[in-house]
């Protein structure tokens, strides 16, 4: 099972697999009565990256913390394995949302199971991923928005989960930051080979980094599950990309999301 | 010449700069206090009002025990009289601590205790230590309690409102955080809601000291027949004024140093995470009224002006 030290995420026999099944969420009562997401079923398995997207208020960030449990549905099931056991979810938020008053390091070490020297070198082997291998001792209120966002990531990561949640992790970034993030993470989920269920609002950022992308609608419909069928890395000005990704807008717009 | 604008501010140099700037500013204070003293003593009728020199001498010889002055047939000087102070001081600030973190965080965490302690914190608030001294003085005669319940109620009010703060300002969405990575509750007990209460808590520890003194101060002065207070009135009932302000003095003294040495100490240890922003300069000024303005102002900036009702009487009368 354990890897060897050379390899970056540990060897699994199977991949992870998330099943939901009539995922209904209801916030409120009564006048106030909002549906978050409507009889939403969805499977998804093996090493894809997952984008879900749609205008706000379309229930995808509900979707996301009902998968990683900081909200229960109003009812439906999720279930999310690995080898036939509960799998081990890693999430990336909008903000950063580190301690501030924990060094980057000890940020790390705060999601991790145990402390010992085999951690902390893992720790460090992904702030090196995220190009920060020197600020682990640095308080997040010293690095830029951006460094913090790579903080997220690599603490993300550093839990080697079976799959990562990832909730607009760049929308609060300027452009060339997040562009050269996407990167990054393109570059990091490709090495861990795991599920990536990456929520935006951005079609050229899902068209760009996903295999598969999920369009949702106002209300928490689930409209429509495209297939992206292109080689990795994708240049955002690639003919092919644009394409694709005027063809996912076409989509949009068949479905009436862009105006919301 | 539409050249000569947008220019960097013209810096003065020198002598010029020195005198102009801020630090210049700060040591020139304590010169026209004393001018003004001066002029006091020479504009009213001098029999009971000291010279800055006369305070000196007074206070050097309380120092070195030489005055010969002795308040009762105890062996009472400077240093038991403060001795006797702070151990009430000291009691009743931890009891207050204790006590007001307590109420605070159930204040905090449920709307029903919320409710129930609500008022009465107002009340007591808006109660001058004065009423407390004297009702303390009648109700338990001379002794330390009366000078520690004084303490504890002077101090209480803002442990249980900076503690409350503290616990309705917790970070939501770390919290949410550290369950989605199933980080067990005690670890996030310690690492996430502990470090978000610290600054409340040392806004607290601060309020409750700095207040603490003046309630304490006002009680032996009523309800005491030792203590820092008690000798403060011993020299107003002989009429001398450089005893009343000789002693005030030592006061203030002792409470700035342990300001200085003690608390803005902790708390740059504790917030060291924080790049700019420090509870010291959060609690600048720490001393007196300014204790309340301070407080209303961290108030406003932290919470958008939550009024704090009835927050005047307290520093009147400190």
């Amino acid at each position: 099972m354990e890897a060897s030290q050379s390899r970056v995420w540990r060897a699994s026999r199977e991949m992870a697999e998330i099943k939901v099944e009539n995922l209904h969420k209801e916030f409120g009562v009564g006048e106030d009565r909002v549906v978050a997401l409507e009889n939403v079923s969805l499977g998804v398995q093996g090493h894809v990256f997952v984008s879900i997207v749609g205008p706000s208020g379309c229930g995808k960030s509900t979707l996301l913390n009902i998968l990683s449990g900081i909200e229960t549905p109003s009812s439906g099931t999720v279930t999310i394995t690995q080898d036939n056991r509960d799998a081990e979810p890693g999430y990336v938020f909008q903000a950063a949302r580190l301690l501030p008053w924990r060094t980057v390091m000890d940020n790390l070490l705060f999601v991790q199971k145990d402390r010992s020297d085999a951690t902390r070198e893992r720790c460090q082997r992904y702030l090196e991923m995220v190009q920060l291998g020197d600020k682990g001792d640095k308080y997040p209120g010293e690095l830029s928005g951006g460094m913090q966002q790579r903080v997220g990531i690599a603490r993300a990561f550093s839990i080697e989960p079976d799959v990562l949640f990832m909730d607009e992790p760049f929308s609060h970034l300027d452009a060339i930051t997040a562009r050269s993030l996407r990167r990054e993470l393109h570059e990091m989920w490709r090495q861990a080979r795991k599920t990536v269920l990456f929520v935006t609002h951005d079609v050229g950022e899902a068209v760009e980094l996903s295999n598969r992308i999920l369009v949702f609608a106002k209300g928490g419909r689930l409209e429509d599950d495209l297939q992206v069928d292109l080689p990795f890395p994708r240049d955002p000005s690639n003919e092919d990309v644009a394409i694709a990704k005027a063809k996912v807008l076409r989509k949009f717009e068949e479905l009436d999301l862009v105006a919301t | 010449m539409a050249t000569t604008v947008a220019t960097a501010p013209i810096r003065d140099s020198g002598w010029i700069g020195v005198l102009k700037s801020p630090q210049t500013a700060r040591l020139l204070f304590p010169f026209a206090v004393l001018a003004l003293w001066y002029l006091i003593y020479f504009t009213i009728d001098s029999r009971i009002f000291p010279t800055p020199v006369e305070v000196l001498e007074f206070m050097w010889e309380e120092v070195t025990l030489t005055s010969g002055v002795r308040y009762s047939s105890v062996a009472e000087n400077l240093y038991v009289q403060f001795a006797i102070s702070i151990l009430r001081l000291t009691i009743g600030f931890f009891i207050a601590l204790i006590l007001g973190t307590v109420i605070g965080l159930a204040m905090g965490l449920s709307k029903s205790v919320n409710a129930f302690f609500h008022d009465w914190v107002m009340a007591i608030l808006a109660m001058p230590a004065l009423v407390w001294a004297l009702f303390l003085g009648l109700a338990l005669g001379f002794s330390h309690t009366g000078p520690i319940i004084a303490v504890i109620l002077a101090g209480l009010p803002f442990v249980i409102i900076n503690v409350r703060e503290g616990v309705r300002n917790t970070p939501r969405e770390l919290f949410d955080m550290a369950r989605a990575f199933d980080v067990p509750q005690n670890k996030i007990t310690r690492h996430v809601l502990v470090p978000s209460l610290m600054p409340f808590f040392f806004a607290a520890i601060r309020y409750a000291y700095a207040i603490g003194w003046k309630g304490l101060i006002i009680a032996e002065v009523f309800a005491s027949d030792r203590g820092m207070g008690w000798t403060i009135k011993f020299w107003y009932d002989a009429n001398r004024a450089k005893g009343v302000i000789g002693y005030a003095l030592f006061f203030i003294i002792f409470a700035v140093i342990l300001e200085k040495l003690v608390f803005d100490r902790l708390s740059e240890k504790a917030f060291k995470w924080r790049p700019q922003v420090n509870a010291v300069q959060m609690a600048e000024g720490d001393f007196g009224g300014v204790t309340q303005e301070g407080f209303l102002l961290q108030e406003s900036q932290v919470h958008g002006g939550v009024p704090i009702e009835s927050m005047e009487g307290e520093s009147r009368d400190g």
